[in-house]
């Protein structure tokens, strides 16, 4: 090449190369343009696609929901949040092994993923392996929540107090409602009935007595809680309590059923003669009056069997009960019973003994026979 | 057959027209030149470096634009649903087809085709002229024919339209003729790296399937191009591996045994889909040149039929891919979707609609893969992984076997998952695969389709397979033992007369070697006194020295001009391990043909 053929080619050179550098500029450009232009499409489609799936999930239709998913997931594939709602589509759905498929691989990346490990909790419910179930659940409780955590820890743990109950795992879910009462603010009175409730549930009544009294301390008027404390007061023999909770409830909220209650309650105080701080004389009127209901109590019931059926055909329990009623009506005094502690006991031993079998033979109480059947069940420990 | 394949009417195009000096230069406008030109000074080594980066960044950028416009055609024509509704998937593959086979038959003939054995071809039949129509022409009728659902892939293509650009900088720049022809398979890598996001394949598959040879000359640029545009595109379309594969760790050696399995059922299906191809395709070729308007057509509508019941075998499929990674099918589902993905892949690419074969092939790999691990985890759950595993290691398999480039299809898996462990299945799974499609299928798929098209390539895979003649292959033993520098003059002569041989080898102390012809022996002694020794003699002669294991070819180079060359070891030049002549050279060639 000569010199002239150089100096021309390097001209060349550079010529083309300035031009390359504009070109290079120029398509810099063009395709920054192109691209936001795509990017913003894609997100537009991911989010779009989202909603869709959002909406048929909500109005039940996993399946179109699963699509929809999928499509948003095809547009921005490391999307957390749309995974994880394809996966809940294909549980809603009932297609769990390939929902558990894709929560494992959510799990994989993300294990302190609250909300996967509820949902892996979900998919792992139908296979029947309860460990996993529990470990999933565990997982979702120590889990991170993007919004709301302790609700949501809160909202997790009673389903996994309600899962124990199921599989009567009774220790396990008296452990997990005693954490649940601990995170619980004091002052929310509804989380506390919630506790409440899931205590009874595990037949635990003494505490969730204490739960409802506590969400009481936070709206003394509330009628439901005071219509929870009085029943679970009443189921547990506690009938000073449940008429206090009675009697404020009906105030609150007055209702036949619970003046119904109230009234029981009354019948029951006001009868036991085995009640605290109740004087002998007391005890004695008490005794008596319990005797003359009971005793007019196996006379009816035998009266009415015996219209309906032969007497020979009558329980023998209720026809030794009438007849031994009827020996110790002789005996049975106010100032005997004043006397005689022994023969008080006796007395109420044979009511209660009444009620009972009564009750099987000619039906449940009222009143006051069913206020003497619950004092003698109090006396055994049976409350009801 | 009435239409070449690589169109001879651009690609045999004159070559480029160069640029003259103005006529009119006079010296002063010369001055003004060489002061200008002076500025920028850069060795055309240099320049080459410097322009396979900017070749890299062109081919980024349009390998971007490209796969933006394949996504919006695909918006526009089938909808953002992975399943779009039935009647857009009766009537886009087909009506893409019908214009792409417009435009390639009328505007862009060069277009059809993959783009790998075109950019071959502009290596080796054409000085590395690729035309810039062809660039334009591959973006405008891939873009439709994969945006409109056809089963093919843009990787290929991309390859191509690298090839293009580059070639078009060089010609403008006025490169010799040996760069020019360098220029193209740098252009394809920067193509291929961006079109995968992976520049090692990239610059692997370049030296396995278009130049051959690990030449020094090109490897640079060639990875110069293929990073450059591999960043490009990320700056563009973001970092990640194209696809994202769950964590993967070998459990048990038992485990690999699975994998063979999968290399050897992936090998049978890769010669299968090679074979369905290398048949079909010869055969539509050869129907009359109108139905060339129709066949994309055609096939876009079974490609609709099929795609009525199994949308995942359109267009390139990616998706699915990554969903079959995440184990999101069945078995059954994963080989259903194997068996449509060849069908409608065959339909596309043997009717001449321009398009890849990477996408698909990676695609059937995975999907063929994953139901062989799905199988197997049903049958053996002891000893086979789950799902996803054999889906990535599937698609390498297919690729070995399919394309038969064994090194890039073990670091294509390796690199577009991210995925290292994976690399021992890989490694034994394709190993198996590409055996087999070898022992059973004659040639490469690229090779076969050069030879349909009458063109004569080098295939890379039968120069990787010819066997290397190296020096001791044709050496014989002396029939002397070589004189000594302290012989004298008399004892050559005594030598000379018992040898054979036309030269006597002289072995210096120093471990060089000279020569003295048998026929210049009488001068020599006439010359010398007889106790002369052969060091005085020979004080300045120097005999070039060969070793064993040299290429012969080498040997060829040093042979010239002496009729006997020494071949020592390498431990030591004083030994001498045997002699080389011409004509043994030549003996030992004909031996091996």
């Amino acid at each position: 090449m000569t010199d002239t053929e150089n100096i021309v080619s390097r001209y060349v050179q550079r010529r083309v190369m300035l031009l390359s550098a504009i070109l290079l500029g120029l398509m810099f450009a063009v395709t920054a343009a192109l691209a936001r232009s795509y990017h913003a499409r894609e997100e537009g489609l991911v989010q779009e696609w989202f909603d869709k799936g959002n909406a048929d999930l909500a109005a039940g239709k996993p399946s179109q929901a699963f699509e929809d998913f999928r499509n948003s997931l095809s547009y921005g594939p490391e999307n957390p949040p749309v995974q994880l709602r394809l996966a809940e589509a294909l549980l809603a759905a009932g297609r769990l092994t390939e929902a558990r498929s894709y929560l494992v691989n959510l799990w994989d990346r993300a294990p302190g993923s609250g909300e996967v490990n509820l949902d892996l909790a979900h998919a792992s419910m139908p296979t029947g392996d309860v460990d996993q179930t529990i470990r999933y659940f565990r997982g979702a409780i120590f889990g991170s929540w993007d919004q709301a955590p302790a609700l949501r820890r809160r909202q997790v743990r009673l389903e996994l107090c309600d899962f124990l109950l199921l599989h009567h795992m009774t220790k396990e879910a008296e452990t997990e409602i005693a954490g649940l009462g601990a995170d619980t603010p004091a002052d929310n009175g509804f989380l506390r009935e919630e506790n409440g409730r899931l205590f009874l549930r595990a037949g635990e009544p003494a505490k969730a007595l204490a739960e409802f009294e506590a969400a009481l301390h936070t709206n003394p008027r509330q009628s439901q809680w005071l219509t929870d404390a009085a029943q679970v007061a009443f189921e547990d023999g506690d009938y000073l309590k449940a008429e206090t909770y009675f009697s404020r409830a009906d105030r609150e909220n007055p209702s036949p059923d619970l003046q119904s209650s109230l009234d029981l309650v009354r019948a029951v105080l006001g009868n036991d003669p085995r009640l605290a701080g109740l004087s002998e004389e007391e005890q004695a009127r008490r005794t008596l009056r319990d005797f003359e209901q009971g005793l007019d109590r196996v006379r009816k019931c035998n009266r009415t069997g015996a219209a309906n059926s032969p007497v020979e055909q009558l329980p023998p329990d209720l026809q030794r009960l009438a007849k031994d009623a009827e020996d110790l009506q002789k005996r049975v005094n106010l100032s005997a019973l004043n006397r005689d502690p022994e023969l008080r006991n006796d007395v109420m031993q044979l009511v209660s003994q009444i009620e009972e079998v009564a009750s099987r033979v000619c039906g449940p109480p009222s009143g006051l026979d069913q206020a003497l059947l619950l004092i003698e069940q109090r006396r055994q420990g049976n409350n009801p | 057959m009435s239409e070449p394949k690589i169109p001879v009417e651009e690609a045999q195009a004159p070559a480029p027209k160069v640029e003259t000096a103005p006529a009119a230069a006079n010296e002063s406008s010369l001055r003004w030149l060489g002061a200008r030109a002076r500025s920028f000074t850069l060795s055309e080594g240099n320049l080459f470096l410097l322009l396979a980066i900017v070749i890299g960044m062109f081919s980024g950028m349009a390998v971007v634009c490209f796969r933006i416009t394949i996504e919006w055609v695909r918006l526009g024509l089938l909808g953002s649903a992975l399943a779009p509704p039935p009647l857009r998937v009766l009537l886009a593959p087909a009506g893409a087809g019908l214009v792409v086979a417009f435009l390639v038959q009328k505007v862009f003939r060069a277009a059809r085709g993959s783009g790998v054995n075109q950019t071959k071809a502009a290596v080796y039949v054409f000085d590395g002229y690729v035309p810039f129509r062809t660039v334009i022409g591959k973006f405008l009728t891939c873009s439709i024919a994969i945006g409109g659902g056809q089963s093919l892939g843009p990787e290929d293509p991309s390859l191509q339209m690298g090839a293009g650009i580059a070639s078009a900088l060089g010609r403008r720049l006025k490169l010799s003729r040996d760069k020019l022809r360098l220029l193209a398979p740098v252009g394809a890598a920067a193509g291929l790296a961006a079109a995968f996001n992976a520049p090692i394949s990239a610059v692997l598959f370049v030296i396995e399937e278009v130049i051959g040879t690990w030449s020094a000359s090109a490897l640079g640029a060639i990875v110069l191009a293929a990073v450059s545009s591999a960043v490009v595109m990320r700056s563009f379309l973001g970092g990640e591996p194209m696809f994202r594969v769950p964590a993967y760790t070998l459990s048990q050696p038992a485990e690999l045994l699975a994998y063979a399995v999968l290399g050897v059922v992936s090998g049978i299906l890769s010669l299968a889909f090679t074979k369905i191809i290398a048949y079909f395709r010869p055969k539509l070729r050869a129907l009359p040149e109108w139905t060339y308007y129709f066949q994309p057509a055609a096939a876009g509508l079974l490609i609709g039929f099929i795609g009525l019941r199994i949308p995942q075998s359109m267009g390139t499929g990616y998706p699915y891919i990554d969903e079959a990674l995440h184990s999101q099918y069945t078995w059954e589902i994963l080989a259903i979707l194997g068996f449509a993905k060849i069908l409608t892949t065959s339909l596309s690419f043997v009717s001449g609609t321009p398009g890849g074969m990477f996408a698909p092939v990676l695609f059937i790999g995975a999907m063929i893969g994953g139901a062989i691990g799905g199988l197997e985890h049903h049958f053996f759950p002891q000893v086979s992984a789950s799902v996803a595993p054999f889906a990535l290691v599937g698609m390498g398999t297919f690729f070995a076997g399919f394309l038969r480039v064994p090194i890039t299809s073990v670091f294509m898996v390796v690199e577009t998952s991210g995925s290292y462990s994976i690399v021992l299945p890989v490694m034994i799974s394709n190993t198996i695969a590409y055996l087999i499609s070898r022992k059973y299928q004659e040639g490469a798929l690229f090779d076969i389709l050069a030879k349909q098209d009458d063109l004569e390539l080098p295939s890379m895979e039968e120069q990787r397979e010819q066997i290397v003649l190296r020096v001791e292959d044709a050496m014989r033993k002396p029939d002397l033992p070589p004189l000594q520098a302290s012989d004298t003059v008399t004892r050559a002569l005594e030598i000379a007369e018992s040898s054979t041989e036309e030269i006597l080898l002289v072995r210096f102390p120093t471990g060089r070697w000279a020569g003295i012809a048998k026929k210049d022996m009488p001068a020599l002694a006439a010359a010398h006194p007889k106790d002369t020794q052969l060091r005085e003699v020979l004080s300045t002669a120097r005999l070039p020295i060969l070793h064993p294991d040299q290429r012969l070819d080498d040997a060829l180079r040093f042979i010239q001009g002496h009729p006997l060359l020494p071949v020592v070891g390498r431990a030591g030049s004083r030994k001498l391990e045997g002699v080389l002549s011409l004509p043994d050279i030549l003996t030992a060639y004909q031996r091996a043909t």
